[in-house]
C-alpha cells in the first residue's frame, strides 16, 4: 500500500483509545456566538471531528486519539480542545492559522501530511478563524496526545520537513474568474476545506499527491479501501450521475442505482457532508462535474 | 423461559453459522446467487423510493409496495447469509460469520428502519417519509461499513 491516503484513516478497525483520564476544566470565554455557529459549519465541512475523536461510546469529540495506520507508521491524532496543557488552549490565532497554511505547530515544527494541510492551505484566514472560535468555544478536554507510532527513519520532524520541501506548496485557493460562483465555492470546498483528494487522487510512492490526477481514485486508500474515480469520466467516474445525485450521495450516502456507501466515505457523510446545505453540497457536484 | 430476543440471537448465530451441508441441494455459489438477486432487488425497492423521497417524480400508488417488498427483503437478510457462502467475488466480508452477534444487530437494525420506514409511508407524510428514508440509508451503510467489501 502507498501514499498517505491511507493515513487518514483506518476509521473502523482502530483500536478505542481512552476516554479515560478525561477531565474537565473551566468553561472558556465565548467569542460571538455567530462566528462560532459559523466555525461548527466550517469545523463539520472540513471533517476535522472524524479524525480528532478517538472510537467508542466514551470518545469525546475533538480530544484526539484516533490511530491513522499508513504504510509509513500509526500517527495518533492530537487533542484539539482548548484545554490549555494537553489541547490548542494556548494557541494564537496566528499559531492556528499557520497549522493550516504552512503545516507547521506554534513551536515551528512540521506537521506530517497524515493532518492535510496540503489540501487545508487553501483554506481562507477568515474560515479559519471561525473555526478556531468554534473549537474555543467547547469544553477543554484534558487529553494528553500519544506519541506516534513510527519507524526510526520516519520518527523525527526532521523527515517531514524534507518531504514537505518536496512536495508542499503553500497557498490560499486563487478563485476561477471564467466559472460560476457556484464552481467556485465547490471547488473551495473539494479541492481545501473537504480535502477530498486526499483520499480520492492518487499518490506517488512517498505519498504525494499526483496533481496531474486529480481525483481519479486511489486504488491504496485508507484500510486498503479502494478510493474510487470521482471525475466527470462518464465510465470510470460519476459522470453519468446528475447533479443532484451526487448531492444526494453526499447527503445520505445512497448511489444512483440505489445501494449505499460503506467504509470510510460513510463517516464523511455522517460527520461532514450531510452536515453541509443543500447549496454546498450542489457546488460540490458543479465542481466535480466538471473535473475531467 | 429464554425471552424472544434470547431465542432470536440463538436462532440467527446457529442459521451463521451452519454449514451449507445442511441445504441438501444448495451449493455456496448457488447461496450467494440468491444473495446476491435479494440483495439487488433490495436495491431497486430502495433507488424508487428514493426518487420519490427526493421528489424527483410521483407516488403512482405504488410507494407502498417498494416499501413493502423493502421490508420483506431485510427480513430475509438474516436467512440469506449461510457460511461457506463468500465464494467467487462476493462482496460479504469474513467478519460477518467471526462475529455472528455485531453482524445481526447490524441487520436487525436494516430490518426496524424498514419496518419504520413502511410504516410511515402508509401514513402518507412526506417529511416524515423523508426522515425515515434517510434511516433506512443509515442502516444500510452501517452494515456496509463492517460487513461488505468496499464497492464504490
Amino acid at each position: 500500500m502507498t501514499g498517505f491516503a491511507s493515513i487518514l484513516t483506518d476509521l473502523r478497525s482502530l483500536a478505542s483509545l481512552a476516554a479515560a483520564g478525561v477531565l474537565f476544566a473551566a468553561p472558556p470565554v465565548h467569542a460571538d456566538e455567530n462566528l462560532i455557529e459559523r466555525g461548527k459549519y466550517l469545523i463539520h465541512a472540513g471533517g476535522c471531528v472524524t479524525c480528532h475523536t478517538t472510537e467508542g461510546d466514551e470518545a469525546v469529540p475533538f480530544a484526539g486519539g484516533r490511530a491513522l495506520e499508513s504504510p509509513f507508521g500509526t500517527f495518533y491524532t492530537p487533542n484539539i480542545t482548548p484545554d490549555r496543557r494537553t489541547g490548542i488552549g494556548n494557541w494564537s490565532d496566528d499559531d492556528f492559522v499557520r497549522a493550516f497554511w504552512d503545516g507547521v505547530n506554534p513551536s515551528g515544527e512540521d506537521y506530517f501530511p497524515a493532518f492535510p494541510f496540503t489540501s487545508y492551505t487553501g483554506v481562507t484566514r477568515a474560515d479559519l478563524l471561525a473555526m478556531k472560535a468554534y473549537l474555543f468555544s467547547l469544553d477543554p478536554v484534558e487529553r494528553a496526545n500519544r506519541e506516534h507510532d513510527l519507524p526510526f527513519m520516519m520518527s523525527s520532524r526532521r523527515a517531514a520537513g524534507a518531504w514537505k520541501s518536496r512536495y508542499f506548496n503553500a497557498g490560499r485557493f486563487q478563485p476561477d474568474s471564467s466559472q460560476s460562483e457556484e464552481w467556485n465555492r465547490g471547488a473551495y470546498l473539494v479541492r481545501h476545506l473537504g480535502h477530498c483528494g486526499e483520499c480520492h487522487t492518487p499518490r506517488t510512492r512517498l505519498g504525494a499527491i499526483r496533481d496531474t490526477h486529480e481525483l481519479r481514485g486511489n486504488s491504496d486508500g485508507p484500510g486498503d479501501e479502494k478510493m474510487p474515480n470521482i471525475t466527470a469520466d462518464p465510465d470510470a467516474g460519476i459522470g453519468r450521475w446528475s447533479l443532484k445525485d451526487i448531492e444526494y450521495f453526499l447527503d445520505i450516502g445512497m448511489l444512483p442505482d440505489g445501494d449505499f456507501t460503506g467504509g470510510s466515505m460513510s463517516s464523511v457523510i455522517d460527520d461532514n457532508t450531510s452536515r453541509l446545505t443543500t447549496e454546498d453540497r450542489l457546488a460540490m457536484a458543479t465542481y466535480l462535474k466538471s473535473v475531467k | 423461559m429464554l425471552k424472544k430476543s434470547a431465542l432470536l440471537t440463538i436462532s440467527l448465530a446457529a442459521m451463521l453459522t451452519a454449514s451449507l451441508a445442511a441445504a441438501a441441494d444448495t451449493t455456496p455459489e448457488d447461496a450467494k446467487a440468491y444473495r446476491t438477486s435479494v440483495m439487488t432487488t433490495l436495491r431497486g425497492h430502495i433507488g424508487a423510493a428514493s426518487m420519490y423521497v427526493r421528489e424527483l417524480v410521483d407516488d403512482n400508488g405504488f410507494l407502498e409496495a417498494h416499501a413493502e417488498g423493502l421490508a420483506n427483503g431485510a427480513r430475509e437478510l438474516k436467512h440469506i447469509f449461510p457460511a461457506g457462502s463468500d465464494v467467487d467475488d462476493s462482496e460479504a466480508l469474513p467478519v460477518i460469520w467471526e462475529e455472528p452477534e455485531e453482524f445481526q444487530k447490524a441487520i436487525n437494525n436494516a430490518e426496524k428502519a424498514t419496518a419504520a420506514f413502511r410504516e410511515v409511508v402508509s401514513g402518507g407524510d412526506k417529511a416524515a417519509i423523508a426522515r425515515a428514508f434517510r434511516d433506512v440509508g443509515a442502516a444500510c451503510r452501517g452494515c456496509h461499513d463492517r460487513f461488505r467489501v468496499d464497492t464504490d
